[in-house]
Formats: structure tokens, C-alpha cells, sequence
């Protein structure tokens, strides 16, 4: 179902469309296990178009927007599988806005000139994302950092944005790639990126405070992150979904189009109903959550449908097309890989399912 | 859930949750059927006297002319309270029909009784051979002079038996290609002469709808709406509204809170594997909320929310099976018992709204059928 848009809400949409198409699944295939894995110009235009500072506040210099407009741009990013980051720097971005001074990569960040993104998790099913285990210490002095963060997406990144237990509990840091102390092993992944680990050993980093008045900046940062990839993943149903229905209209078999079979047609169907369910949830939770004051359980809620979702439809889509679906030299298998990654960072559709249970107590 | 209340809706809100926590009788609460009218109907006419019988009705025809907000307000301190469902073929079909094809005569004649809760409408469109494939019905409306002779049969008429008035889909051109293109819409007293009603018993044991026969029914002329044969694209105009009230997830919300108290009861609310299903349903529940927020906006928007609406039945009528798929998985060896189960929590119903959700993917266009429509309209898929 069409969205309840206004003009400059639509004017952005189009707009993100515009610049992302430029690129598309042929740049995508171009791009796989490069260092780094995105074109650094178009990460500087998407500056320049002012995205890295959506969720920045006038005041810092960004746009001032909020969650709607984040998931605007980000769902056609995942729909034309741009392989920039623009997700993760937008909503490192709205981190290091926050607290009395912004943090001195903010500019930077905000230009596409840098790259921060979220160094969050320590465990493949994201339990510990919350209550890290990567000690900080001490007070007296500049935090230093001990630990391991995983499933870092650290392809081009000058910093990261990494969670870890401070003498006041949970808080964020922000720790420079080429910080004594800081060490990084890649692993290549299907999708394109790579995959990181961080090894921090007493590195030094400066605590990131939260917004006054919101949730920790740990539990904030989760939830965007959380929130953004669920964007992501919608795009990423559509731009499969758009390319398997073209796909039903033009193949002929039987001297008739496949997309005139009703086994098909109504596979299609299944397919649309979990992209459309996807983006009502996603669209309604934007709609009605502050960027740094989102529900815990309406973010489980939608990182779980969409990374099930997500996987579902692009798996779907390739059933469709038959045995060029199953080809490296198609698009729609760069559709399922993003997939599998996205679906699985920060916690996985069954991950985030046992995180709903463990924040609503399932209503008893 | 999604929304924030403004200080005057939360003021609402509280007073319709006020309202109905007194004059809601503990007896219709939470029930998996449908009462029968003389428990039901006086509930509908308190509910029309406080004024609050038709959110969705302009002021001018005796409804609330509710905003959005206000009627989702009341959708959901309706489900909160555990209110039955009313019979909604007057409110959400016919009523807004009228408003939209409707002659000052035939609006001034319906409306008001519909709103006062002192005529229960009926609708007539499928036949015992005219199910999916509508526009094959047969019952035959023939002009002679100033009325109709009405000849045939309707089924699976919802409370035919209670109701006072059918409107109906007829056939007056027989010979006309393609067939749809010979349906009028008409108006039926059920009283009239030559009428007779059977009610037909459900597998869920209850007897909510029947069979009407029609022998040389005479029907003014003027109880046609719109225009001779035109009646297919009336009847299709106001199609998304049935399938966004059908989906109303009221009946999801408490199927969820039946689960809930049976697998307590039961003891499986301990095991990691239900509650991963739980889980799944009640995110899937959220999301008919999504769904149902997002197109209640859109039709109020542009009047109809189209044939994107019939994703909103698949996906809220296929969950409310999957959730009582659950609730007998929870229930486990009492899952066929016949009467509601006792438990700590207060009795739970089980096999009935477990029988009663198997119509749910039946009526109102089949679950094929609304894909078959989503494929051609919506996708537009080659035939």
C-alpha cells in the first residue's frame, strides 16, 4: 500500500532513488571483496545530499529529521543494493551529535569525507548487545578499552562506535581504526563486505554521551541500528520482488508468459504480502518513535519480520526465475546474499524474537 | 501501539474505556460467537444511544464523524473490553453504500434505522452456484410495471434469518456479455411475500447464516440502487471496506489473549519453543495493526483503499487461523472438548473460535480469490 508522503517526504524518496539507480546491482557485482567494498566519491555525494546528517540536529549542522525520512532512503538504498554505508554513517552520525559538544568526526562523518560505523556486537546472535562485556576503564583518566567486538562492518572505516561496560555501566565509545591497541581480522563475506573482528587491547577511546533525556546512548545506537537495517531489508524485498515480476512477464514457456500460471501468480502474491506487511510495520513504527526514544519491543519486533521476511522473498524470487536465478551473473542472487547478511547483523529474526520475549514478558 | 495520544484523545479514550467497563454486559464479553440478537441487539442500540455506533459515519447521516485517531480509539478500547462483534452489514456495507449510490429517498428510509440499531440488514450476493465465480449468479429480478419479479436462491446468508432487509445482487439482463455486465443491486423487504428463510448449521455448531428462496418476490422498482444493470460496479466500489472490516484485529487481539491464559493454564508458556512461536504470532499481530492503522489512513484519504486491501484479509484472516492453531496446540489433549475449558484464569473458549476461524478465509472473496485479484490488479500479472 502506497505511504502517506508529503511533498518534501516524496522529493527525497525520488531523489535517493535517482542517485542510488545510478549505481545498481551491475556496480554491486563490481565491488565484491574490494577494499573498500563501496565507492568513496558516492559516499562524499550522499554527504553532500545531506543524508549522513538526516537524523542530526539543525543545530549540529544536519537536516533534523527523523525516522520516516531514514527509512525513506535507506529502503531504496537496499532496493538499488548500493554498496555505500549509508545507514550506518547516518546513524553514527546522530551519535556523535549528541551530548554538549559534538565529537570532532561529526563534520567529517556528516561529508562522507570519513566513515564511523557501530561496533556493537560480541556474539553471533547479538545477546550481549546490551550488556557488553569490552571493559572501559578507568574514570580518572582518558577511557582506554579491552575486549572484542564482532561482525564489525568494517570495510573503509576511520572509527568505530563500540559499546562496552564503563564504571557507570553500560555506555559508547568512539575508538580511531588506527588507535594504538586496536587490531582488525576481516573475513570475506558472500554478500560483497567483509566481516571484522576488533581486537581492542587498552585502546584508547572518548566516551560518546547519550542525548539528555533519552535511553542510554548504548541502547539508542542498538535500535537505529536495528531499525535501519530493517529499512534496508525492505529494500531489498522490493528490488527483488520488482525484478522477479518482470521477470513472470517477459519469460515465456508453454507459448504463454509463466506470470499467466496461477501456481505462480499466487506465489507472487505471497511474495508481495511479506513485502507490503514489512513496510506497514516498519513505516508506522517510524511514524511513532522519537530516533533516540524508539520502543525496544516495536524494534525487535520489526528486525525479526524483516530479516524472516527478507530471506523468505529473495529465496522466493529466485525459485522464480528458474535456473538464471541460480547464475552469479544474475542480479537476484546479490539480493539474497545482502539478505543473509542484513538478516543476521545484530541478531537474527530468531535472536530478535527471544529479545521481544525477554522486553515484553509476551504480555503475562 | 504506533500512535501517541493527543491530550484530547487520551481524554477519549478514557471515557469510552469508562463507558464500556460499565454498560458492557459481563455475558457478551470475549466471546468466540457471535451472540444471538436478543442478548446482541440491545447492546447495539446502548452503543447507538451513547452515539458511538458508527465512528465511521458523517455526522449527517447520524454517525460520529470520527477522526482517524478517534476510530482507531475505539477500535481498540472495543477489543480491549472484549465487545462482540455487531452485525456490520448495515454499518459498514450498505449504509456507506447508500451514501455514495443511493437516492434521498432510499437514504432517508435506511439510514436512520441502521444507525437507531431497529433494522438488521442482510446481504444477498452468493448463490448455491454462483460461489467464487459471482457474476454467474441467476436469481432473476424481472421489471414488470413499477416493481421487480423476484425468482431464486441466496446462501450462506450472515444472520439471514435475524435480518429485516437483504440488498442483493440480481440478474436482469440474462443475455448480456460479458455476464457482469447484466447484475442490477436491489433492495429486499424480507417480510415480502414469496420469501422464505432457512438458517444453516456451521461446523462451530452455531447457525449464523441460512438460505433465502425467492418465489415471485414483488420489489418497487424504486428499491433499485443506481442504474438498471450497473449493479456489479456498485456492489465492487465499496469491496475494500468489507475486506478492512473483516480485518479489524479485534478478533486477532483476542485470539492472542486466549492463547495466552490456555498456555499458562496449560503449562506450555514455559517451553522455549512455544514462546518463540508466541512470539512470532504476537509480532505478526503487531503488524495487522500496522497494516490495518495504515489503510484505515489511506481510506480516509481517498475514500477506498482499493485492491491493496485484500492483502489486508490474506494476511489478517490467515493469521487468526495460525493464532488458533496455537491456542489448541496450548490447550493439548482438551483441545476438542466441546464447552469453554475452566481454568485459574477464567474459562477459555478453544474448539469453537478454532471452528469459527475456518470461515474467515471462505467469505467475503476467498483467500484464492483475493490473490487472483492481487495478481491481476495489483501486480498485474498476464491472464
Amino acid at each position: 500500500m502506497e505511504l502517506h508522503l508529503t511533498t518534501e517526504q516524496t522529493l527525497l524518496r525520488d531523489s535517493a532513488a535517482k542517485f542510488i539507480a545510478t549505481a545498481g546491482p551491475k556496480v554491486a557485482h563490481t565491488m565484491r571483496g574490494r577494499e573498500p567494498s563501496f565507492a568513496p566519491e558516492r559516499l562524499r555525494r550522499a554527504g553532500e545530499l545531506g543524508w549522513l546528517g538526516m537524523l542530526v540536529p539543525s543545530s549540529a549542522d544536519g537536516l533534523g529529521l527523523g525516522l520516516t525520512e531514514l527509512a525513506l532512503v535507506i529502503e531504496q538504498a537496499g532496493r538499488g543494493l548500493a554498496c555505500e554505508p549509508i545507514g550506518f554513517a547516518a546513524i553514527a552520525a546522530a551519535a556523535l551529535a549528541q551530548g554538549p559538544a559534538p565529537h570532532p568526526m561529526l563534520q567529517r562523518l556528516m561529508r562522507g569525507d570519513a566513515l564511523v560505523v557501530p561496533a556493537l556486537q560480541e556474539n553471533a546472535h547479538g545477546l550481549d548487545l546490551i550488556a557488553p562485556r569490552t571493559q572501559a576503564a578507568p574514570r580518572e583518566r582518558a577511557p582506554r578499552l579491552t575486549g572484542v567486538k564482532t561482525s564489525v562492518c568494517a570495510d573503509g572505516a576511520d572509527g568505530f562506535l563500540a559499546s562496552a561496560n564503563g564504571p557507570d555501566g553500560p555506555a559508547l565509545y568512539y575508538v580511531a581504526r588506527e588507535a594504538p591497541g586496536v587490531s582488525i581480522t576481516a573475513t570475506q563475506t558472500v554478500e560483497g563486505r567483509k566481516l571484522a573482528t576488533l581486537a581492542l587491547n587498552d585502546a584508547p577511546a572518548d566516551l560518546v554521551p547519550p542525548r539528555q533525556s533519552s535511553r542510554g546512548a548504548v541502547e539508542a545506537l542498538t535500535d537505529l541500528a536495528l531499525f535501519a537495517l530493517s529499512a534496508e531489508l525492505l529494500g531489498v524485498m522490493v528490488g527483488a520482488q520488482e525484478l522477479a515480476f518482470e521477470y513472470l512477464r517477459v519469460r515465456r514457456q508453454f507459448d504463454k508468459p509463466i506470470g499467466a500460471f496461477q501456481a505462480l501468480q499466487h506465489k507472487a502474491v505471497d511474495i508481495y504480502i511479506k513485502t507490503e506487511t514489512t513496510r506497514s510495520l516498519l513505516y508506522q513504527i517510524a511514524n511513532a518513535n522519537d530516533p533516540y526514544r524508539m520502543e525496544p519491543a516495536l524494534v525487535a519486533a520489526i528486525k525479526a519480520k524483516a530479516s524472516a521476511d527478507a530471506l523468505a522473498v529473495t529465496q522466493a524470487c529466485i525459485q522464480l526465475h528458474g535456473a538464471i536465478g541460480f547464475t552469479d551473473e544474475h542480479d537476484i542472487g546479490l539480493y539474497l546474499k545482502r539478505a543473509m547478511l542484513l538478516s543476521s547483523m545484530l541478531g537474527n529474526a530468531a535472536a530478535q524474537r527471544r529479545r521481544y520475549i525477554e522486553i515484553t514478558g509476551l504480555g503475562i | 501501539m504506533f500512535r501517541r495520544d493527543s491530550s484530547h484523545e487520551a481524554a477519549f479514550r478514557a471515557e469510552v474505556r469508562t463507558w464500556l467497563a460499565a454498560n458492557l454486559p459481563p455475558e457478551l464479553r470475549g466471546r468466540a460467537n457471535r451472540p444471538p440478537p436478543d442478548k446482541l441487539m440491545p447492546w447495539y442500540r446502548a452503543l447507538s444511544h451513547k452515539g458511538w455506533i458508527a465512528p465511521h459515519w458523517p455526522k449527517e447521516y447520524g454517525g460520529m464523524g470520527a477522526t482517524l485517531n478517534e476510530q482507531i480509539i475505539m477500535t481498540e478500547e472495543l477489543a480491549r473490553a472484549g465487545a462482540p462483534q455487531l452485525p456490520a452489514q448495515g454499518l459498514n456495507h450498505i449504509g456507506p453504500l447508500l451514501m455514495e449510490f443511493g437516492t434521498a429517498a432510499q437514504k432517508a428510509e435506511h439510514l436512520p434505522p441502521i444507525i437507531a440499531g431497529t433494522v438488521i440488514w442482510a446481504q444477498g450476493y452468493s448463490e448455491p452456484g454462483a460461489g467464487s465465480d459471482l457474476a454467474s449468479l441467476a436469481t432473476r429480478a424481472t421489471l414488470e410495471g413499477d416493481h421487480f419479479v423476484v425468482q431464486g436462491q441466496k446462501i450462506w446468508t450472515t444472520w439471514g434469518h435475524h435480518s429485516d432487509w437483504m440488498f442483493a445482487l440480481v440478474r436482469t439482463d440474462p443475455q448480456a456479455q460479458p455476464r457482469h455486465a447484466g447484475i442490477s443491486f436491489l433492495l429486499l423487504d424480507l417480510k415480502s411475500p414469496g420469501i422464505t428463510i432457512r438458517p444453516i448449521v456451521t461446523i462451530a455448531g452455531d447457525d449464523e447464516f441460512s438460505e433465502v428462496f425467492f418465489d415471485e418476490v414483488a420489489v418497487p422498482a424504486e428499491n433499485l440502487v443506481g442504474k438498471l444493470n450497473d449493479g456489479w460496479r456498485i456492489a465492487n466500489a465499496l469491496l475494500g471496506h468489507e475486506r478492512l472490516g473483516t480485518s479489524n484485529p479485534q478478533f486477532a487481539l483476542m485470539a492472542l489473549e486466549r492463547i495466552k491464559i490456555m498456555a499458562r493454564a496449560s503449562g506450555v508458556m514455559a517451553e522455549p519453543a512455544f514462546r518463540d512461536r508466541l512470539a512470532e504470532a504476537s509480532i505478526n499481530v503487531m503488524t495487522l495493526s500496522a497494516l490495518f492503522n495504515h489503510a484505515v489512513e489511506l481510506t480516509n484519504r481517498r475514500r477506498s483503499p482499493g485492491h491493496e486491501a485484500s492483502i489486508i484479509k490474506i494476511f489478517g484472516t490467515e493469521l487468526l487461523q495460525s493464532l488458533n492453531d496455537l491456542l489448541i496446540e496450548a490447550a493439548g489433549s482438551e483441545a476438542a472438548l466441546q464447552n469453554p475449558i475452566p481454568t485459574d484464569f477464567g474459562a477459555v473458549e478453544v474448539s469453537t473460535p478454532f471452528l469459527q476461524a475456518r470461515r474467515a478465509t471462505i467469505y467475503g472473496g476467498s483467500s484464492e480469490i483475493q490473490r487472483n485479484i492481487i495478481a491481476r490488479r495489483v501486480l498485474k500479472l498476464p491472464q
